[in-house]
């Protein structure tokens, strides 16, 4: 068993995954190996159909794995029922995803909090840890809009504030930065970089975009379900 | 909650165009079923009042088997006590004696039997609206005792006209002896009902008595009440405490069973109605949520992804319905409202038309009740919600990751 280190925050064993697309089996993932320590800023890379998003999905319980193992915070995800899957994604993961990730109806402000509604944080505990995280993502004034009235990277922003203002031990991002422009793109990685060296929350996310590889520390190379490459930029 | 409820009541106006039709559409079904009951009530009592005002009273006291025979011996036992008692009555508020015989009567062209009514004209004139009903003549306004009114088709039959004589020939009680006698047409009736107009004639009751050798005895005692809810009371004691004596005492709903029947089958009509109505609105319904369950698949799984219970989400479901409810009843007791107010001002002509025995005679008028306007929407909510249960187990059920296919 490979979750030995208490410092791992996700750890899979063998996983792989298999569904079918139109009756045509497909293997998304073969056999992953991986570990990733807390407050690592980790992207995991590789071309269009690499199986990065079915990564993602099993690691955080979104999806089941077809064989192998996967623990989180120590939590072997196979031995949990879909109720406490629930409460464990609740508790310990922020999501952000490439787009349409807000609802449209809710204002920021009550994007941001609703995960902390799920929680039961008090009232007041919520607006003011909202006001702090709107306030340090530079989306201080918009707390009352609704999202389609935010520009894209503004609306990425609201994502990753909602991600972390619940202070979960783990970001999961499936490329976020894909529907912006690449400035936007970097800045988003950025922020979320700056979130990860002040806040130690760790971030896995996924990208295709060379430049915003660049940004990780570590770079998991993923290729036809396998991974290929493992290394620490800097 | 108050987020759920919130956020319900938001989605419901994101496709405002989908939630006017569907809200529409199930408007217009409880529209239809408040005004489907409030015509069923008028068209009630519209039958009610044609059928116990025309003649019938609503209420009637005979001799036990006289219904049955019609024989001229079977009069009312103890008259004048039963009368006695009658006057004493708070909840009576008229009642009036009539004979009732099977008679002959003839004219110089032609002759028919018919039903010949021996009755008092001035208690006559608040049970029966025969006096209403005429179209020539008088009704018995002098002292004459050999004045006759009879139906305009009778008229038309014997070919007479006002003043004409007529001959009655009737068997006597107990002699069972043949007694005639000629009378002058003093009034010409015309109800629209085809057996009061041809075959009834309308005699004073002294000259009916004398005639049929019944002196102060009677037939029939017709009641009318001083509430429409005593006469509908079939276990009123007033039914058992005249029912004594070898006589019966009967409300309309027993001397005319066609017409309750008829009311039983009005009921089942409306339930039917609002079956049909329902599952209907249940189709709109369904399609309604699910294809904004369909348009906002990604939006669920992130919800779920985020850490929403599978049961949070359903009840998200349930409160939209709920909302699409709320709204559609708003709009279905407006158009209820204003197509039942409309036509209960304006009256449905439904005049001379023969339902269930009992022809209408007056305009008929749909009945506005308050219950229409809060069972009726009640039903509409509970049912919508209940209907909302599909799609929103079907949500609950959603694989965050398949539900977010497009991402994730």
């Amino acid at each position: 068993m490979k979750n030995d280190t208490a410092d791992n925050i996700i750890v899979t064993e063998g996983v792989t995954k298999e569904y079918s697309d139109h009756g045509v089996p497909v293997n998304a993932l073969r056999g992953v190996d991986l570990s990733i320590q807390k407050g690592e800023f980790t992207a995991i890379v590789g071309p269009s159909g690499s199986g990065k998003t079915t990564f993602l999905n099993v690691i955080s319980g979104l999806d089941n794995v077809s064989g192998g193992k996967v623990w989180l915070n120590n939590k072997l995800l196979s031995s949990m029922s879909g109720k406490e899957l629930s409460d464990f994604r609740r508790d310990n993961i922020g999501f952000i995803f490439q787009a349409y990730n807000l609802i449209p109806v809710l204002t920021v402000e009550e994007n941001v909090e609703y995960i902390m509604l799920l929680q039961g944080v008090p009232r007041q505990e919520r607006h003011a840890r909202v006001e702090g995280i709107l306030d340090e993502l530079g989306l201080k004034g918009f707390a009352n809009r609704l999202p389609t009235k935010l520009s894209g990277g503004q609306q990425q922003r609201v994502a990753v504030a909602r991600a972390i203002v619940s202070r979960p031990a783990l970001v999961l991002a499936d490329e976020p930065t894909a529907n912006l422009d690449s400035k936007t793109g970097i800045e988003l990685i950025d922020m979320m970089r700056t979130l990860n060296e002040t806040g130690g929350t760790t971030f896995v996310f996924s990208t295709h975009d060379t430049k915003i590889m660049e940004r990780a520390r570590r770079l998991v190379v993923l290729k036809d379900g396998q991974v290929e490459k493992d290394e620490s930029h800097r | 909650m108050r987020l759920y409820l919130k956020l319900a009541w938001r989605n419901l106006f994101r496709n405002k165009r989908r939630t006017f039709i569907a809200g529409t559409a199930i408007g217009i079904g409880l529209a239809s079923l408040i005004y489907v009951d409030a015509l069923i009530i008028g068209m009630e009592e519209n039958m009610i009042h044609s059928a116990t005002a025309s003649f019938l009273g609503e209420g009637q006291i005979h001799r036990e088997g006289f219904r049955e025979t019609f024989e001229v011996e079977k009069t009312i036992v103890n008259l004048d006590e039963i009368t006695a008692q009658l006057e004493q009555e708070a909840i009576v508020s008229h009642f009036t004696l009539r004979t009732l015989n099977f008679s002959m009567i003839s004219s110089p062209a032609n002759v028919s039997a018919v039903s010949m009514v021996g009755i008092e004209p001035a208690t006559e004139r608040h049970l029966s609206q025969i006096d209403e009903a005429l179209i020539e003549g008088a009704y018995f306004d002098g002292d004459g005792g050999h004045d006759i009114v009879i139906g305009s088709k009778l008229a038309e039959l014997l070919e007479v006209g006002l003043g004409d004589r007529v001959v009655l020939t009737a068997a006597e009680a107990y002699t069972c002896d043949l007694a005639q006698a000629m009378f002058r047409i003093s009034g010409i009736y015309h109800f629209n009902i085809s057996d009061m107009d041809k075959a009834m004639a309308f005699v004073r009751l002294d000259k009916a008595r004398e005639m049929l050798n019944l002196m102060g005895e009677a037939h029939e005692i017709a009641i009318t009440f001083t509430d429409t809810k005593y006469d509908r009371a079939k276990d009123l004691p007033f039914w058992s405490s005249y029912s004594t004596g070898g006589n019966e005492a009967l409300g309309w709903m027993e001397l005319l069973p066609e017409l309750e029947a008829a009311f039983e089958l009005s009921s089942f009509s409306t339930w039917l109605i609002g079956l049909i109505l329902f599952a209907v609105v249940a189709l709109g319904i369904v399609n309604t949520l699910f294809m904004s369950l369909y348009e906002r698949m990604f939006e669920f799984g992130v919800l779920r992804a985020v850490g929403t219970r599978p049961w949070v989400l359903a009840r998200l479901i349930l409160f939209e319905a709920a909302s699409l409810a709320v709204v559609s009843s708003v709009l279905g007791m407006i158009l209820g409202f204003i197509v039942t107010y409309i036509f209960a001002q304006t009256g449905i002509d439904y005049t001379g038309i023969e339902y269930a025995g009992v022809t209408f005679r007056d305009l008929l008028y749909p009945v506005m009740e308050l219950k229409q306007y809060v069972y009726y929407p009640i039903w509409v909510f509970v049912f919508t919600t209940l209907i909302g249960l599909y799609p929103a187990s079907f949500a609950a059920r959603l694989k965050p990751a398949k539900a977010m296919r497009r991402s994730f």
